[in-house]
């Protein structure tokens, strides 16, 4: 495997990011929420307190992981897409990510 | 005690490879079970997409006189090369591609996977959607025997599993067949929008005849900052489906957010008047695995056999995954079929179905494109160079400066010098040929 060069991106394209209201763009998915059931947890929130880069803040394609009033990782798992990135890109391996039970979760009406 | 509640064979997952094995089972005559955690097949599912109907047909050869809920014939397919401002479009468009059943789809997989499965129901599946798979059931020997569910008392068995369980493969892991997830830089995350917009204004807009064309078209370049990854547009019978998607290890390293991606894409000067005035439908996101076969999982142990995406089946290059999948489930389903005439299910004896694979298109596409992820990444500007250079070279090429033209070629040859030297260029080329032979 070869060594990965990345460069950071220019402040230009930085700035050609439009800022967009996640929770507008969901409103247009349809979920069977499990209130019993959290498929999603932070295993431990300490470690998240050593994770400068907070990744999943951002790369999250529907914002389930967001920061409270103190700065520590909330899970809204109710707005999970069930895609798996966190599970696979937490650099620390820091996620509890289960299957919803049967029937719950996300459900595309064209997918 | 309930008796026993025993199958001869069980798919995990009702996606294209999980109910092309439960068909093909089933037309040989296994009693089949086939699990989905959806609410219904398809509920989970999201591609681009483009179908192909040749391995549709392989599984079920009367397909068309079921109507399959299909969007579009794709009768005119290609690239946008995107820079910031611009963009280069090659697009191939052909009587070739307008016979009927045509070669390629469009499709939206709620509606495809639903149908598809409701297809193996009528062959004799037994369909048990909203139903999750947590583990699979093993005999002292580690044999596979079943496998558990969520319900209550939801213990199944049969003496052949197969696990289609996609991208997200948690059982193929427990198994210990995948060690692990996939890295992030070998899995891509899409984001993707569908896009209504009246019939008569898409064939307006892309130049369609009708219902009976449509295009596919896959998008580099400034779409994805120029980073390892693709974008996408797709025309629906009344929709539009747009995505994008980068290697989760960009999104990371770069701290992106998708659909800030996916709402800058749209809003491109030469996006934007194709979805002008249309009402947003559903927004969703998936993974797709990429690069397959140097990280591909075992895809046979004792009683198990592992089909599609939860076997990392994908030509990334040539946005094909679904036809992989269907094909190597096929497959699986006819390997299943022997062992039980056999009555051998054995890791031995099911490695048939590597054997069959490694016939097929299936594993010798993934040979061969084994190396174009790392060719990518190791340069993860490569894309955004090229793309913004041929653009650039178009510019200069399409004006008239009054110059003669072979000062133009030499202004052009140095527009490329400016972003990457000689050698560089060479090495480059070299990489990108390496990774197309494979
Ligand atoms: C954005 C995007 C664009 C794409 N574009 C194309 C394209 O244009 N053409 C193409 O051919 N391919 C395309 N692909 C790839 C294609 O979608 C996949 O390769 C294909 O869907 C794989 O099929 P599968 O049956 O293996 O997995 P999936 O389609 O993922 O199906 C897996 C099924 O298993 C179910 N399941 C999982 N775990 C469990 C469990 N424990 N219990 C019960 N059920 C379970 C899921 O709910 C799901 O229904 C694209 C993919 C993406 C993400
Ligand atoms: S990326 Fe992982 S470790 Fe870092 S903040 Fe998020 S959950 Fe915590
Ligand atoms: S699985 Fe995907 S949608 Fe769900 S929380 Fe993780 S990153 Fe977000």
């Amino acid at each position: 495997m070869k060594a990965r060069k990345h460069h950071p991106l220019s402040p230009e394209l930085q700035a050609s990011l439009p800022r967009v209201d996640v929770d507008n763009l969901i409103t247009s998915v349809r979920y069977d929420v499990d209130e019993d059931f959290a498929h999603l947890s932070i295993k431990d929130h300490r470690v998240c307190q050593g994770c400068p880069a907070k990744p999943c803040l951002d790369f999250c394609p529907v914002g389930v992981y967001r920061l409270d009033r103190q700065d520590r990782v909330m899970v809204g798992y109710q707005a999970c897409v069930e895609c798996g990135s966190c599970r696979v890109g937490c650099p620390l391996f820091n996620i509890g990510w289960a299957l919803p039970r049967g029937g719950y979760g996300v459900a595309y009406k064209f997918g | 005690m309930a008796p026993k509640l025993a199958f001869d064979a069980i798919v995990v997952g009702g996606g294209p490879a999980g109910t092309a094995a439960a068909i093909t089972m089933a037309k040989g005559g296994l009693d089949v079970i086939l699990i989905e955690r959806g609410r219904f097949a398809g509920a989970k599912n999201l591609f681009g997409g483009v179908l192909y109907t040749h391995a549709l047909a392989e599984v079920l050869p009367d397909y068309w006189e079921r109507k399959p809920p299909f969007e579009r014939p794709v009768t005119e397919q290609g690239y946008w090369l995107l820079s910031p401002d611009s963009a280069v479009r090659i697009l191939h468009k052909s009587e070739q591609y307008k016979s009927e059943p045509a070669e390629a789809y469009t499709a939206l997989r709620a509606r495809f996977d639903a149908w598809f499965a409701a297809q193996a129901v009528q062959e004799g599946v037994l369909l048990i959607a909203k139903t999750t798979v947590t583990d699979v059931l093993r005999d002292r020997k580690g044999r596979a025997v079943g496998v558990a569910t969520d319900r209550p008392e939801g213990d199944v068995y049969a003496p052949i599993l197969v696990i289609a369980e996609g991208v997200n493969n948690l059982l193929t892991q427990k198994l210990g067949l995948a060690r692990g997830d996939l890295p992030p830089r070998y899995v891509a995350l899409s984001v993707k929008e569908v896009v209504g917009l009246p019939a008569p204004e898409i064939e307006a807009r892309f130049g369609l005849a009708g219902a009976h064309e449509g295009v596919a078209i896959d998008v580099f370049g400034d779409a994805t900052l120029g980073l390892p990854g693709t974008a996408f547009v797709y025309t629906d019978a009344k929709a539009v489906s747009i995505g994008v998607g980068l290697l989760l290890e960009e999104l990371v390293y770069h701290k992106l957010r998708p659909y800030e991606l996916l709402a800058r894409f749209k809003s491109h000067p030469v996006v934007r008047p194709y979805l002008a005035g249309g009402t947003s439908l559903e927004y969703g996101a998936h993974l797709i695995p990429e690069q397959g076969y140097d990280r591909m999982p075992e895809v046979a142990a004792d009683g198990v056999l592992v089909a599609g995406d939860a076997a990392c089946m994908v030509d990334a290059l040539h946005r094909e995954g679904s036809n992989l999948a269907m094909t190597a489930g096929r497959m699986a389903g006819e390997t299943a079929l022997e062992a039980h005439r056999e009555h051998d299910f054995s890791a031995r004896f099911l490695r048939a179905y590597r054997r069959r694979l490694e016939e097929s298109f299936v594993l010798k596409d993934l040979r061969q494109y084994r190396r174009m992820t790392d060719l990518l990444d190791s340069t993860p500007d490569f894309i955004g160079t090229y793309v913004n250079f041929i653009n650039e070279a178009a510019g200069r090429y399409f004006t008239a400066h009054g110059i003669p033209k072979r000062e133009m070629e030499g202004e052009i040859l140095g527009l490329l010098r400016e972003r990457r030297s000689f050698f560089g260029v060479a090495r480059d080329m070299m990489t990108l040929l390496r990774g197309m032979r494979g």
